[in-house]
């Protein structure tokens, strides 16, 4: 097990610089999952780690050595790829043993047979180690990937997506699995992902990659509540983060925001929170942009006092709960996301009446995209910093 | 009504292919028959003589043919073995690798193949005579290479394409280093077609007639070129022609019918899905 520092980290492919400056700190026994939209970088970094691609510039430490001139066979990293990687040849059984027979790092084959059952317990594929990977679904496929990097203990786990091809029950049993072991084996564990949920329920701190960048590194709670900017809070959620374009008016005492929603001006007086119209003083600022997650957008199909006008556009079901997209104005894509129970009957065009609930808002700098404030700020701070000691 | 159609065509079609494997199979058949029939009974009849086995006595027996048979096997082998040894590799690097006229490089070895060989073989003899590899073992082999090279090449590249360098990256990452990995992980993957091709390239060098002819003359004598000395200019003894013939046919179609199976797949899909 070993801490694993990234210094600088810059690669391209041809013309695509695929990673530019990345500096990572991964504590020992630390889980750390890499998130980002396709064709970020994410997949470089690993290989980078592993030694399978020799970055051009930076230095790559395990444990405050340097490894940049180790080949990957002596860094002692395992891997699960995105693809599986499985030795056609092999039955899942040697497949999984491969390591472990190298000279490097040799074990006993009754150690190996051991190893072994335990991972494919876990992996829930003892029925299968007599197969050959052309047999199998790509579902299992990926959990003998798994299997064959958990078998082995490196300084290092680095998984790719490692879950993204199982089905959904699975996954979900293999995500609790997953963190639960990680902790008991005490290793250090580099986890790439799309999916925002796997990145929430895994992470001790994830570090969201766009374009061969590192834009933001916390935990979970601290990207969730405080994303540095529009397109990490966008990217964290699902539904997305609805984000109006807005003026501020008032005095500070208080403050409103006034945005247009289908040629009628909404003015909603800002609710009183010493955080925000302090910053809103301090920076004189006139547009913004607030950012409202959908479970605080709040719906009526009557009209209500200090709810707006708007249309229903879809209306849809993602599983336990449904999901009402409005058509509005100004907001971004003319469209306002909010949650709502399944079963509704909700017919396509008809009106329906929308309340923010702007103390649970997230304000961002209109021309930057960069974070500004939100509301109970110092709160959420202290929310992070708690799931930071624990 | 449509499946009588359908029968009907059936028909048709295996009477085609009975037909077009008679006249395919035919010039063989009258080889082995001529092979037993003494040299007086050649011209006068077809399939009723006196079946001697004379011939036979006077090819294996009485002439040098054994030793020819035995140069074609050490230069067509000889040149398969060298084939491998080069054109794996380069293979190898041909589907690995980025390197500037990456392509062109690939088209010229293939390129090779596309000449006839009577049009290069004229130059290649001066070299020959001035470098003194003329009517030796290494010059035949040398010039075997432009058979049995680009074929090797080309089928092996694509199956090291079909790999997926995730293996490779895996096995690394395993502890392996690139020679166990090149033996343990990549070799068993393009085996099917590197025998497949290997075998065709066999084939094809033990066939070559052009370039034995030119390219040597007394102290390597492949078996293609040695059948003509059955072919006197006074006389032709077509009976031990036949012999000499049908015995140099079958190792080609020994070979041929035990990897018919390989041949077809190993040629036709180089498929190593994972």
């Amino acid at each position: 097990m070993a801490r694993i520092q990234l210094e600088n980290i810059s690669k391209a492919f041809g013309k695509v610089q695929a990673l530019d400056g990345i500096s990572l700190d991964v504590k020992d026994k630390e889980f750390f999952v890499l998130f980002g939209p396709a064709g970020a970088g994410k997949t470089t970094i690993l290989n980078c780690i592993a030694g399978i691609v020799m970055p051009e510039e930076g230095v790559v430490k395990f444990d405050d050595q340097i490894m940049n001139l180790t080949d990957s066979a002596h860094r002692n990293v395992a891997m699960v790829f995105e693809n599986y990687a499985l030795y056609p040849q092999m039955t899942v059984y040697d497949n999984m043993a491969s390591a472990l027979r190298s000279k490097l790092y040799k074990a006993d084959e009754s150690v190996i047979k051991e190893r072994i059952q335990w991972a494919a317990k876990i992996m829930k594929m003892e029925n299968l180690l007599e197969r050959l990977p052309s047999q199998l679904s790509n579902g299992q496929k990926q959990r003998v990937a798994m299997g064959r990097a958990l078998v082995r203990n490196p300084n290092v786990f680095l998984m790719d997506e490692p879950l993204a091809h199982l089905d959904a029950k699975l996954r979900n049993s293999m995500r609790t699995e997953l963190k639960e072991m990680q902790a008991n084996l005490g290793s250090t564990c580099i986890y790439v992902t799309h999916d925002f949920m796997e990145a929430m329920a895994l992470g001790d701190r994830i570090a969201i990659i766009k374009e061969g960048k590192i834009v933001q590194i916390g935990n979970g709670d601290a990207i969730y509540y405080m994303p540095c900017n529009e397109f990490t809070a966008q990217l964290m959620g699902d539904p997305e983060i609805n984000l109006i374009e807005a003026e501020i008016t008032g005095t500070g005492n208080p403050y409103s925001v006034q945005f247009r929603i289908k040629d009628e001006q909404i003015v909603l007086e800002l609710p009183e929170d010493n955080g925000v119209y302090a910053k809103i003083r301090e920076l004189g600022l006139k547009k913004i942009h607030v950012g409202i997650r959908p479970q605080n957008v709040k719906y009526s199909f009557e009209p209500k006092e200090g709810y707006f006008k708007a249309s229903v556009y879809s209306y849809e079901s993602i599983g336990n709960k449904s999901v009402i997209v409005a058509d509005c104005g100004d907001v971004f894509h003319n469209q306002l996301r909010m949650i709502a129970p399944n079963g509704l009957n909700v017919a396509i065009d008809s009106d329906v009446y929308i309340h923010l609930q702007l103390d649970h808002a997230i304000f961002f700098d209109p021309e930057s995209r960069k974070y500004i404030v939100r509301y109970d700020e110092a709160a959420y701070i202290a929310l992070a910093a708690a799931q930071e000691e624990r | 009504m449509h499946s009588r159609k359908q029968r009907g065509l059936n028909i048709l079609m295996n009477v085609l292919l009975i037909i077009y494997a008679v006249f395919a199979l035919f010039p063989l058949l009258w080889m082995v028959l001529i092979s037993f029939k003494s040299d007086t009974e050649v011209f006068t009849t077809t399939f009723i003589f006196h079946p001697t086995l004379s011939n036979y006595r006077e090819v294996l027996l009485r002439s040098d043919y054994l030793r020819y048979i035995i140069d074609s096997v050490i230069v067509s082998g000889g040149a398969v073995l060298v084939s491998i040894i080069v054109g794996v590799p380069a293979a190898y690097a041909l589907a690995r690798y980025n390197f500037p006229r990456k392509e062109e490089l690939a088209f010229q070895i293939l390129s090779y193949k596309f000449a006839p060989e009577i049009l290069v073989v004229l130059p290649l003899f001066m070299i020959y005579q001035k470098l003194g590899l003329y009517d030796s073992y290494l010059g035949l082999i040398w010039v075997y290479q432009l058979i049995s090279l680009p074929l090797l090449i080309w089928v092996v590249r694509g199956y090291f394409e079909d790999i997926s360098v995730e293996i490779e990256y895996a096995a690394q990452v395993d502890g392996y280093s690139w020679y166990q990995i090149f033996f343990k992980m990549l070799v068993p993957l393009i085996k099917p077609g590197l025998v497949s091709s290997a075998l065709l390239a066999f084939i094809f060098a033990w066939n070559c007639f052009t370039f034995p002819l030119i390219l040597s003359s007394n102290k390597v004598y492949p078996v293609t070129v040695a059948i003509m000395k059955y072919l006197g200019t006074d006389s032709a003894h077509y009976g031990q022609l036949a012999v000499a013939s049908t015995v140099s046919a079958l190792p080609a179609m020994i070979f041929a019918l035990c990897i018919q199976k390989h041949l077809v797949r190993g040629l036709s899909f180089g498929a190593v899905k994972g």
